[in-house]
């Protein structure tokens, strides 16, 4: 399609101004993370502070176990993620390779729960671990999440569209089931794998509502739960919030500049399926 | 080969399997473990070994790091015992971490509790009954004798014959006000209702080039409701029969008073900036009623502005409230954790601890040795913002405690909101909260 | 042969089936049996009655009606606008080739980021007397707006944010919707003569059109299950008075404020029956109209 020079200098206007203001957020929390008190209440705003209050950041740090919350977080992220996967695969390959009875009905049953929101489990899971001991515990944290419906689903659309030649060729050769699953379909379906793990890390990483319930102590809190019980132990301390806020922000923005192409992909090849 | 790739898979999956099943095993080995621990504890009562016991509280700021500096000192005396704090946020996140604590078979030793959640811990038996120990030979010392906390106080904590909990942060209400702004414009801190109006009315206008707001209302307005209906010349709740009383004119006037202040812009509640104390001294707001535990915070935001506290303003009656949490202990602990959790209580509102937390932080002092003591009084004779505060004991009251009061407070939180934030008028809103109040109250009985 | 493999299967799904079973399938049917508690004892976890007291009470409490309202108003304000918007700009995107990637970039950096700490950042940019957004107003001279302690506002202000959060990923999935479309289609409108508005309204939003319904579900789903975005732009509150009180929070309040499972389980159902309803909805109005 051709597009006219002056209608295409105005569609980057409007994306640029869009950009700016998709932007705008994370520039003022990061200036006002680096402001003193008096500047973060002064009318019309600052946006580049005087000096660059660095102190802002130790001083958060100083206020509430950050360092705490971020081993959780990673600790969380990766182990929860990991048992993902490994399910995920196995799942996957047994739903799209193995001709088992009772597949169809089981496939349509699991699909058909991804539908009941993740609300409905809230109470019956926090009952079922409280009596299992786990609250305030990493069990808690991470064993409900390593396998996941839409994992499944997604892996076992990619490792449909892997030919069945492949598969009568690996076992002429006398490969086993596992052997070709493990050399042939996981090499192959490398980059859906990385999405599921991208995809998983984020969310993991960002989860909020079942950490929140399911820890008491402050050991045990990940990110988001100890910013939002920061922040009402701050109160208003605008610059402190932010120096925090953008603690957690960062990391997820640098992995996705990073990684984009995979995450991008995933989604929009989630997305076509619909 | 077919065979040893199905056994590396087995293998895949056993450990999978027995890494969650080890899991439970430890789960339920360390129960074992502490109900071993309970017993051969229990065969000890002396507290040789050492304990750790779990303080959850709510406590921010300078509170946080003067109960930080208690227990250091006070694990430095017991060389056995250390405290575990552990800071839940505000009250509500507290609350709820408490219910969810003793629904996991996790609750700390001990927490910071109003007495309408003891009633609700006692009904199912979570809490433990202190008068044993209160009485046992472990128990006050004589010098600082149980009986010398203020009566109020001990009868917040008394339920039948049991006794729930010690008083720890007690606080009342009192009027900060903004003195630079008070006297460039010839007024004097308001005595009654009248005078904060008009005083209100009068501050309420750019200063310094800052748009100030004369009157500030704290978030939770519900919470101090009863503090106007009294002042007002009403009554809010009958205790014994479990009536509300507070469906008539004087409640209508106190209703009407907050309602026309907010509506003509001459009060603004606390709103975004979460308590006063913030937009007090930021020159926002030229005063406001709020906890005398706020003290500090003022106090320490204040920089060069001038300010003080006052007396509550009265209407036809003066009325204080006298608010703020005790210490429960949870049931589910440890005879060794209690004695030393009880140790840490008793330590905790010592004549000189409660004196020095009262001065740290504007909350009261518990006993009425020290209230009296000269330490106490020199140090509000020289600190006038503490005078307001004590000033109020004659005119004080505590909060009703009745079963369902937590839900008719939430019934007059929601309806109340109605007219702050809604426009729901005074009358209609005094209606609807005294039917759901009563409703609350006789679903409790 | 298929005895075999089912046994095969079973060895390699029991991995994802236990954890599934345990914390999806087993609280789901539990779920359910929660939602007839009418009196039970949450601490010792002891039923003593069932009956359909919870269903009863939500068909009664004015506070849920007002949670079903505000969440259907939510889903009205975010999925239209950010539908239009986000097709607006994949339309947009798919026109340029120079920095189309970094624009796609930034429109979803707010996507992959915590929810509850951009909503922290968004309470502190809707702050009525020191935050950016009423600073920006007041240029066109509109007067301070109570954006967050106001209830006409409380709402908007919630939408605002979460249209921000969402609209890259939406963009994603319009620019992939978009990528499959052939040059053919639009060669073949070209002959034919079409302009441009008659290639998009021809070519372009039929080809769009499954990608349009996907859109859309995932929208209307994600938001009816809005949550974290109240709780932490409102400082653990659902808003002044209720005013951002959805089913969800409404649902944690009953359990995790209240204590009251059965109301908490049946509310948390009746949010399912409106999801699957809508999803049924979606699946019998997108095959009536995708079909060429």
């Amino acid at each position: 399609m051709k597009t006219s020079p002056l209608s295409k200098t105005f569609i980057y206007g409007l994306l640029g101004i869009g950009s700016i203001l998709m932007l705008l957020p994370f520039v003022w929390m990061i200036s006002t993370s680096l402001k003193s008190g008096n500047e973060v209440m002064m009318m019309p705003p600052i946006w580049i502070p005087e000096t660059f209050r660095f102190d802002n950041y130790v001083e958060a740090f100083k206020k509430a176990p950050f360092a705490t919350y971020f081993l959780n977080s990673v600790i969380v992220m990766v182990l929860s993620t990991l048992g993902e996967v490994i399910t995920t695969i196995l799942a996957a390959y047994a739903f799209s390779k193995l001709n088992f009875w009772g597949k169809d009905v089981l496939f349509a049953l699991l699909v058909g729960t991804m539908m009941v929101p993740g609300e409905v489990l809230l109470v019956p899971n926090f009952v079922l671990l409280s009596n299992l001991g786990w609250i305030d515990r990493y069990e808690a944290l991470i064993i409900p999440w390593t396998a996941s419906i839409f994992s499944i689903f997604l892996l076992r659309q990619f490792f449909m569209k892997i030919p069945k030649e492949l598969n009568y060729a690996a076992r002429v050769d006398g490969c086993t089931n596992f052997r070709f699953l493990w050399s042939i379909m996981i090499p192959i379906a490398k980059p859906a794998i990385v999405t599921i793990i991208l995809l998983k890390a984020i969310g993991s990483w960002n989860a909020f509502l079942w950490p929140l319930i399911v820890t008491n102590s402050k050991e045990m809190r990940t990110l988001p739960v100890g910013l939002t019980s920061f922040s009402t132990e701050a109160g208003t301390v605008y610059e402190l919030l932010m120096a925090a806020s953008t603690m957690i922000i960062l990391p997820m923005i640098i992995l996705f500049i990073f990684l984009q192409k995979y995450i991008i992909k995933g989604i929009a090849g989630a997305g076509i399926k619909g | 080969m077919k065979k040893f790739s199905l056994l590396v898979f087995l293998l895949m999956v056993s450990v999978l399997l027995v890494a969650c099943g080890d899991d439970k095993e430890e789960g339920n080995a360390s129960n074992a473990a502490s109900g071993d621990k309970k017993q051969t504890e229990t065969a000890k009562t002396e507290t040789t070994e050492p304990v750790e016991i779990e303080f959850w509280h709510a406590m921010n700021g300078d509170h946080e790091v003067w109960l930080e500096d208690a227990a250091a000192k006070f694990s430095e005396e017991n060389e056995n015992i250390t405290v575990k704090l552990v800071n839940q946020g505000s009250y509500g996140d507290l609350s709820q971490k408490l219910l969810a604590a003793a629904k996991a078979k996790t609750s700390p030793t001990i927490a910071q509790a109003y007495a309408e959640w003891m009633t609700e811990y006692n009904a199912n038996n979570l809490v433990v009954d202190l008068a044993p120990m209160i009485n046992g030979e472990n128990g006050f010392p004589a010098d600082a004798s149980y009986e010398d906390i203020s009566e109020v106080f001990r009868v917040d904590n008394t339920f039948g014959d049991k006794v729930l909990g010690l008083p720890f942060n007690k606080s009342t209400r009192v009027l900060f006000y903004n003195k630079d702004y008070f006297e460039a414009n010839g007024l004097t801190a308001p005595t009654t209702w009248d005078e904060l109006a008009a005083a209100a009315k009068t501050l309420t206008k750019e200063i310094d080039g800052k748009q100030v707001v004369g009157m500030g209302f704290e978030n939770g307005l519900a919470h101090e409701i009863s503090m106007w209906f009294e002042q007002a010349g009403g009554d809010f709740v009958d205790e014994k029969e479990g009536k509300v009383l507070f469906n008539t004119d004087a409640g209508l006037r106190a209703l009407t008073f907050i309602d026309t202040m907010l509506k003509d812009g001459s009060a603004r509640m606390a709103g975004e900036d979460g308590y006063l104390s913030g937009p007090f001294t930021r020159g926002d707001v030229a005063m406001y009623i709020g906890s005398s535990a706020g003290l500090a915070y003022v106090a320490k935001d204040a920089g060069n502005m001038n300010w003080s506290t006052a007396p509550l303003p009265k209407d036809v009656e003066a009325a204080a409230p006298f608010q703020g949490t005790n210490i429960t202990m949870f049931a589910n602990s440890t005879e060794a954790e209690q004695a030393a959790a009880f140790e840490f209580m008793k330590y905790l509102i010592t004549p000189e601890n409660t004196v020095d937390w009262a001065k740290a932080t504007g909350y009261l002092p518990v006993r009425e040795s020290a209230q009296q003591g000269q330490d106490w009084l020199s140090f509000i004779e020289e600190n006038e913002a503490y005078q307001a505060g004590n000033a109020q004991y004659a005119d004080g009251f505590i909060d009703v405690r009745l079963p369902g009061s937590y839900a008719m407070k939430n019934a007059i939180s929601v309806e109340l909101d109605k007219m702050l934030f809604e426009g729901a008028t005074p009358a209609e809103t005094l209606e609807a909260m005294s039917t759901k109040a009563q409703e609350a109250l006789d679903q409790a009985k | 042969m298929k005895l075999k493999e089912t046994a095969k299967a079973v060895l390699y799904l029991s991995p994802a089936l236990l954890i599934i079973g345990v914390f999806t399938i087993y609280p789901m049917i539990k779920s359910f049996f929660m939602s007839f508690y009418a009196e039970y004892d949450y601490f010792n976890d002891v039923v003593h009655r069932y009956g359909f007291d919870n269903f009863v009470y939500l068909w009664n409490d004015a506070v849920f009606h007002k949670a079903l309202q505000n969440t259907f108003i939510f889903v009205l304000g975010v999925v239209p606008v950010s539908i239009l918007l986000s097709l607006w700009i994949a339309l947009m995107l798919n026109s340029i080739t120079f920095l189309n990637k970094f624009f796609r970039t930034i429109y979803f950096i707010p996507f992959v980021t915590s929810v509850v700490a951009v909503s922290i950042v968004w309470r502190w940019i809707f702050h009525s007397n020191y935050g950016i957004m009423n600073y920006f107003l007041s240029w066109f001279g509109v007067d301070p707006i109570n954006w967050l302690t106001s209830t006409e506002w409380a709402m908007p202000s919630l939408i605002i944010l979460s249209i921000w959060k969402g609209l890259g990923y939406n963009i994603i999935i319009f620019l992939a919707g978009l990528q499959t479309i052939g040059d053919t289609y639009y060669n073949a409108a070209r002959i034919d003569g079409a302009n441009r508005w008659n290639r998009f309204i021809h070519v372009t939003l039929p080809q769009l059109a499954p990608t349009t319904f996907f859109v859309s579900i995932i929208s209307i789903i994600g938001s009816f299950k809005v949550f974290d975005e109240i709780y932490a732009l409102f400082d653990g509150k659902a808003g002044p008075s209720n005013s951002a009180l959805t089913v969800v929070y409404y649902v944690f309040d009953k359990f995790y404020g209240e204590w009251n499972f059965g109301v908490a389980s049946a509310a948390a159902y009746v949010l399912f029956a409106i999801i699957f309803v809508f999803t049924l909805l979606q699946f019998y109005v997108s095959k009536k109209k995708i079909t060429y």
